[in-house]
């Protein structure tokens, strides 16, 4: 796998880790058990620094897909998208899509295999 | 949920009783390595920053000498639970300053929803206020004996 989207997939999970945080009923229920949320600045400023170093024109693509998608970046399992579900061509599978980053011609979501 | 099934989450192949390590970083690095020993994983760099953004936020350790490090990330496919125990502690910054010697480890996959783990944390949460409970998961020392935690009577 490529550095690019490793640091891609570390975006992923942060985003939904900031997501929840910032979604009130998440945060309450948190809050309520006992967890002091008080580090969001913290995830914000790893955030940014994660993705300054993601390049340009890939960070821009997964921005687009998350506007839509809690999560725009995803591993494939068996054959099938996680995003959508929609089985994923033979072709998906050949030596480069190992290396690549893929697209899921049904939802849009970029694929990797891990 | 009650508490015999919530014993369905635990295996004993994810349970680590003799933690080693005495500092936060250090433990969670152990534990994670351990859940990729277990192929439970895919990466475990990606779990452990995901760990490390999460302490970030705010220490998951609650006090009473019990953490529950917890989040969702692509690296899991599936709901893992782990328990871990240190009898010697571990400096885990925890909200009361001190040493941790029990941790719940959640973790889930990104494309579930929080309340996956949510409600395992809540229950998990709500056990350890018993203090006999309490007192036992920092005594035991293997599987069957967390087994008995869950499954005994209340206080």
């Amino acid at each position: 796998m490529k550095d690019e989207h490793r640091l891609l997939i570390a975006l992923q999970d942060l985003d939904i880790m900031i997501k929840e945080v910032k979604d009130k009923a998440t945060s309450k229920e948190l809050e309520d058990l006992g967890f002091k949320l008080t580090g969001l600045s913290v995830l914000q400023e790893a955030r940014t620094k994660l993705a300054s170093a993601v390049p340009k024109t890939l960070l821009n693509r997964y921005e687009k897909l998350a506007e839509h998608y809690t999560v725009a970046i995803l591993p494939v399992s068996g054959s099938r998208c996680l995003g959508c579900f929609v089985k994923l061509p033979t072709s998906f599978f050949s030596s480069a899509s190992r290396v690549e980053l893929q697209t899921c011609e049904n939802c849009g979501r970029l694929l990797y295999i891990p | 949920m009650e508490a015999s099934k919530l014993i369905s989450f635990f295996e004993e192949d994810l349970c680590i009783f003799h933690l080693r390590s005495r500092k936060k970083i250090s433990a969670l690095t152990e534990i994670v390595h351990h859940l990729a020993l277990q192929k439970r994983i895919s990466d475990e760099r990606f779990i452990l920053d995901m760990l490390k953004n999460r302490e970030n936020l705010g220490s998951t350790g609650l006090g009473n000498g019990v953490a529950f490090p917890h989040g969702r990330s692509l690296a899991i496919k599936e709901l893992t639970v782990l328990f871990a125990r240190s009898a010697a502690g571990v400096d885990f910054e925890a909200l009361d300053g001190k040493p941790t010697h029990v941790f719940f480890l959640i973790l889930a996959p990104s494309d579930k929803g929080s309340e996956t783990y949510l409600a395992i944390l809540s229950e998990l949460i709500g056990l350890i206020q018993k203090p006999a409970k309490l007192k036992a998961l920092n005594e035991t020392v293997d599987f069957p004996s967390l087994v008995g935690i869950f499954e005994g009577k209340d206080d």
